[in-house]
């Protein structure tokens, strides 16, 4: 064998090899494929409900670990849901629902992995929350600012995604809530999740939320998700589509539009 | 074969499961919106009969137009909303589930200032089919 002969077979084994890595390290990870469903309703926090029926139900609210100044912000929503005028940004059909949100939402998710990101993408919104898990870290504070899914960075534990959030909108910087009875967070909210598939085939994931300037302690907060049948499809979400139901911007009643494009409940009587 | 509304035999079987499924499933449906639903009176049920004009199978959610006589015997026309086209659609309904013309009555929580609207509950054709809750 000459010397060119073996240099050309040791890279094509060198190539091999590499190649082998890549596709081993592919193989180990989760199959995390198909639909999902949330369950139960959209109360984020199911564990502290209190009170008879969904979020937005006059009465039902839940617990978080809130300080002084967020309960009272909270307990300022509360009132609103109850009246019937909570301005839910999503009701407008423009921004993003942002996280934790994002894990609340009716309709469909899928769990995208790939061996340098996770995925979620939710049919509801749409949304997708973008999760590297190829060893880079956060952007030094000066490098980032907050958005509404903030910026994630994460890593396998055997088949346990644990990832890492920051730099996320609050309430007042980006209009974002958690859900309909009005629950919020400030910009210090640091959220790490944890998602795997747990005994019973459910999605499982337990997300630790810490606000330095919202909660007295951390918030754990967890949510499930199961698979649909095979072969579900997701489809658009196109919420300015055929949107009925404009919001009044002054009084956050929601309108009717009728059949001839005019507002139908002009006079509500609230 | 042909039968009911020019569908074939196998077809209208077809439409038939699709819509017992789909009625198995509103049975305990609780409706999601992406607003507010305070316009609707949920404490009172209105029953409505009349004439399908057209099933706005859209985002963020589907409206059924409905074609009602009022009692001086105007014809007014409702818009019932449903739930989201992508929900439905996995649970077996379709843009043709309410074709035009189609007589149907219909149960629906009104709105609460006396508008021709309301929240769709279900609905049951004239050969007896019935579509979400219907008890």
């Amino acid at each position: 064998m000459t010397s060119k002969t073996k240099n050309r077979l040791t890279a094509l084994l060198l190539g091999c090899s590499c190649f082998c890595i890549t596709y081993l390290s592919a193989q180990e990870l989760p199959d995390w494929s198909g639909v999902w469903a949330m369950n139960g309703g959209t109360i984020f926090d199911l564990d502290t409900k209190t009170g008879e029926g969904g979020s937005t139900t006059p009465g039902v609210r839940e617990h978080p670990p809130y300080n002084e100044e967020f309960e009272a912000k909270y307990q300022a929503n509360l009132d609103l849901r109850d009246a019937g005028v909570f301005p839910d940004p999503n009701s407008y059909c423009g921004i993003p629902t942002g996280y934790p949100r994002l894990m609340n939402l009716p309709d469909v998710y899928e769990f995208a992995v790939t061996d340098k990101q996770v995925w979620i993408l939710t049919e509801n919104g749409p949304n997708v929350l973008r999760i590297y898990t190829d060893g880079r870290e956060h952007p030094s504070a000066i490098d980032r600012w907050p958005t509404h899914t903030g910026d994630s960075i994460g890593h396998w534990e055997g088949d346990t995604l644990v990832f890492d959030t920051l730099s996320l909108h609050s309430s007042e910087s980006g209009n974002t809530i958690i859900d309909r009875t009005g629950l919020i967070l400030s910009d210090a909210a640091h959220i790490v999740t944890r998602m795997a598939i747990n005994d019973e085939g459910l999605m499982e994931a337990q997300m630790v939320i810490e606000d330095a300037k919202a909660l007295s302690s951390p918030w754990v907060v967890t949510k499930r998700y199961r698979r649909l049948e095979e072969g579900s499809r997701v489809y658009d979400y196109a919420c300015n589509e055929n949107n009925r139901n404009p919001i009044d911007p002054n009084t956050g009643w929601t309108y009717t539009i009728g059949p001839d494009g005019q507002i139908m409940d002009i006079n509500p009587g609230q | 074969m042909k039968s009911l509304r020019g569908m074939t035999i196998t077809k209208v079987f077809k439409q038939f499961f699709l819509l017992v499924i789909a009625g198995s499933f509103f049975a305990g449906y609780s409706a999601y919106s992406h607003h507010s639903n305070a316009m609707f009176d949920q404490q009172r049920v209105v029953e409505l009969s009349g004439t399908i004009k057209e099933f706005q199978f859209t985002n963020p959610h589907t409206w059924v137009q409905l074609m009602v006589e009022d009692d001086t015997g105007k014809a007014v026309e409702w818009s019932l909303e449903w739930g989201s086209p992508n929900n439905l659609g996995r649970q077996g309904i379709r843009p043709s589930t309410f074709p035009p013309g189609a007589d149907v009555m219909i149960k629906t929580y009104p709105m609460k200032d006396g508008s021709p609207g309301g929240l769709f509950i279900g609905a049951r054709f004239a050969d007896g089919q019935t579509i979400g809750r219907w008890e």
